[in-house]
């Protein structure tokens, strides 16, 4: 009687288990933490898990570098449904085989991303959000508001630079705007890019990995500029700090965020749900408010305060560089150790 | 008598058992040991003679470690800061494992718990805690830029100098807890001998306990080398993208570069240098055994 009875008890709680995993789906995103986590889950997370009853766990560790690495490792199961990446590992994820091809028959609102920016991140991304290097500085500290990447050369800013490392891309696209303003190009002759470097390196304070360290240095204003990406330049503009950035002169290049999907996810389908809901005008339009960057949609409305200061691939065309990047990936060991002969022993 | 002719002669199956017992005592570890080390080294092995793109057989990533310039440095640079470390953490914890080998009073457990206290925090908190005191912008330098004793602040972390402080801090109780055990293993009679004799308490140190003790010494040196060696944390953090050692470029070339066979070299270039100093550590202990074991035949 006794068995029978542990038997019964043990049917009902895997039967109630069974039901309570079946009945609620769970969808596992890879992201960033900080200021982002916070933002995507009060303005897409939580209205994607009301809209379609999908559980989101949300999972904040690694950068999209070592979450590709992950992906890789793992032969496309890592473990997570759905990624932050950027179009770098998009591109490099679709010709090793291990990212899902994105189609607009099953997330429509791939159709309506601006085609030349949706193409950057090619087959396998969904451009969610661009933003671009901005030169990031001090108003209470340069007497005057700089207009060039040169700016980083000027006696004013001696040891008043902080640099990101290398394994931050970035450096790479620094290094890549320096050579363009120096008379070089993105890809083939970075020398002069290199040269200006290292004498950037020189007046710096040094180099820092993580972009919330690099922040606190101009917090602090221990460091009066630095190279940053523009969304959470904003974000500290928008807090009352004392800085500012611009997009300068000889142009910028994008960094093109994107929602990607390893062939081995267990939930593809709610991943899919999650991408079109991301993309929509109005999740745009709440994402482009509350993260301060820009978007590949060109019809949704951006805030006035954001109007003039976000670069699109259309009228700002001109002023966006666009590196190959499935060629960049492959020149990175090469520059990466000539950054490490030729630029960082200057510092100090 | 019936019970000891029993021991010494157990029937055959007992026998066979009794030999078969260790090997399965053993096989749990062996089997751990084989799944999660030795299949992962022989892969490591393996991937490190291997093409990235064909597959094939190459020396191509051995050829770039030794060519490139920046690898072999990293190797130096790795060699030196674990030498540093291992000299540090023998020579701070010498005086602290003495006494705690030698002390009776309840001081001992104090400066017991102090020795191992740094284990009870992580290591990554240990660093960034040396990083608060060393940088820029840190307490000592803070405090002489206050004080006016400098003008601008001294280069004290990012550098070779801040590692080896903030590894000898992380490996220091390890040293302690290695150097301790020898040392309680000499006999205190001697020490009193020598004394009674007319010896000073630092011609006893330097002519009984310290030769007596080198086999903590060398393992004290040991485990601090190849702690130091095979640490992460601290150099990235305290090192900075200045000092970077074979740990930290492997780490690089997983995750950033996702050069796994170029990484796996480096990977072997630290278990080698690892494996050469623990040899080097165990010949000469054993050589200096084999001389002590001579010299006091020939007195007997």
């Amino acid at each position: 009687m006794g068995a029978k009875c542990l038997l019964a008890s043990l049917c009902l709680a895997f039967s109630g288990f069974g039901s309570g995993t079946a009945g609620a789906e769970t969808l596992i995103i890879n992201s960033y933490g900080g200021p982002y986590e916070d933002i995507i889950r009060e303005r897409i997370i939580g209205p994607f898990e009301k809209r379609f009853g999908i559980d989101v766990v949300y999972d904040a560790v690694g950068s999209a570098q070592q979450d590709y690495a992950k992906i890789k490792a793992t032969q496309g199961r890592p473990g997570f449904d759905l990624v932050v990446m950027t179009a770098s590992q998009s591109l490099q994820g679709c010709k090793d085989g291990l990212l899902e091809q994105l189609t607009p028959s099953s997330i429509p609102n791939l159709n309506a991303l601006q085609g030349e920016l949706a193409a950057v991140a090619g087959a396998c991304g969904a451009v969610h959000e661009v933003q671009y290097l901005s030169l990031l500085y001090r108003t209470d500290k340069l007497a005057s508001q700089p207009s060039s990447w040169s700016a980083l050369l000027e006696p004013e800013l001696n040891k008043r630079v902080i640099l990101p490392t290398f394994q931050n891309i970035m450096a790479v696209y620094l290094l890549e705007m320096m050579s363009v303003t120096n008379g070089g190009d993105l890809i083939d002759n970075v020398d002069p890019g290199f040269d200006a470097m290292a004498k950037i390196s020189a007046q710096s304070v040094g180099f820092e990995q993580s972009s919330a360290i690099l922040e606190s240095y101009l917090r602090e204003g221990s460091v009066w500029a630095m190279p940053f990406w523009n969304g959470r330049a904003q974000l500290m503009v928008d807090e009352g700090l004392p800085v500012d950035y611009i997009s300068p002169k000889e142009g910028t290049i994008p960094l093109v965020a994107t929602l990607n999907i390893p062939v081995g996810a267990a939930n593809k389908d709610a991943a899919r749900k999650f991408i079109d809901f991301f993309l929509e005008k109005s999740s745009q339009e709440a994402w482009v408010a509350g993260y301060r960057v820009g978007s590949a949609r060109g019809d949704i409305t951006v805030p006035d305060e954001l109007k003039d200061r976000q670069l699109t691939a259309g009228p700002d065309g001109d002023r966006l560089h666009l590196p190959d990047l499935l060629r960049l990936q492959e020149k990175l060991p090469e520059w990466a150790e000539r950054w490490e002969r030729d630029v960082v022993p200057n510092a100090r | 008598m019936n019970s000891l002719a029993l021991d010494l002669h157990p029937p055959a199956r007992r026998r066979r058992t009794l030999a078969w017992f260790p090997l399965a005592a053993l096989s749990p570890s062996l089997m751990v040991l084989s799944a999660f080390f030795a299949l992962p080294m022989g892969m490591m092995i393996g991937m490190s003679f291997t093409q990235t793109e064909t597959f094939s057989p190459t020396l191509e990533h051995y050829q770039r470690f030794f060519t490139d310039g920046l690898s072999i440095a990293g190797f130096c640079r790795t060699a030196l800061m674990s030498l540093l470390v291992a000299v540090s953490v023998t020579v701070l914890g010498y005086p602290v494992a003495y006494f705690l080998a030698r002390a009776t009073t309840r001081w001992r457990a104090v400066v017991f718990a102090l020795a191992l206290a740094p284990e009870l925090a992580g290591v990554v908190l240990r660093t960034y805690g040396w990083l608060i005191i060393l940088e820029d912008r840190g307490f000592i330098n803070d405090l002489l830029l206050h004080l006016g004793v400098i003008s601008s602040p001294l280069p004290l972390s990012k550098n070779l100098f801040a590692v080896v402080v903030g590894l000898t801090h992380v490996v220091l109780p390890f040293g302690i807890l290695s150097l301790m055990t020898s040392i309680q293993g000499i006999d205190p009679n001697l020490e009193r001998a020598a004394q009674m004799l007319g010896a000073s308490r630092l011609a006893v140190i330097r002519t009984i306990v310290l030769p007596l003790s080198v086999p903590g010494i060398v393992s004290s040196m040991l485990i601090a080398f190849t702690m130091a060696a095979s640490a992460y944390a601290t150099p990235a953090l305290l090192g900075g993208a200045g000092f970077k050692v074979l740990a930290t470029m492997i780490y690089e070339q997983v995750l950033f570069y996702i050069d796994w066979p170029f990484a796996s070299v480096m990977a072997m270039a630290l278990l080698l240098m690892m494996l050469g100093i623990s040899f080097v550590g165990v010949r000469y202990e054993s050589r200096r055994r084999s001389r002590a074991s001579v010299s006091s035949g020939g007195e007997r």
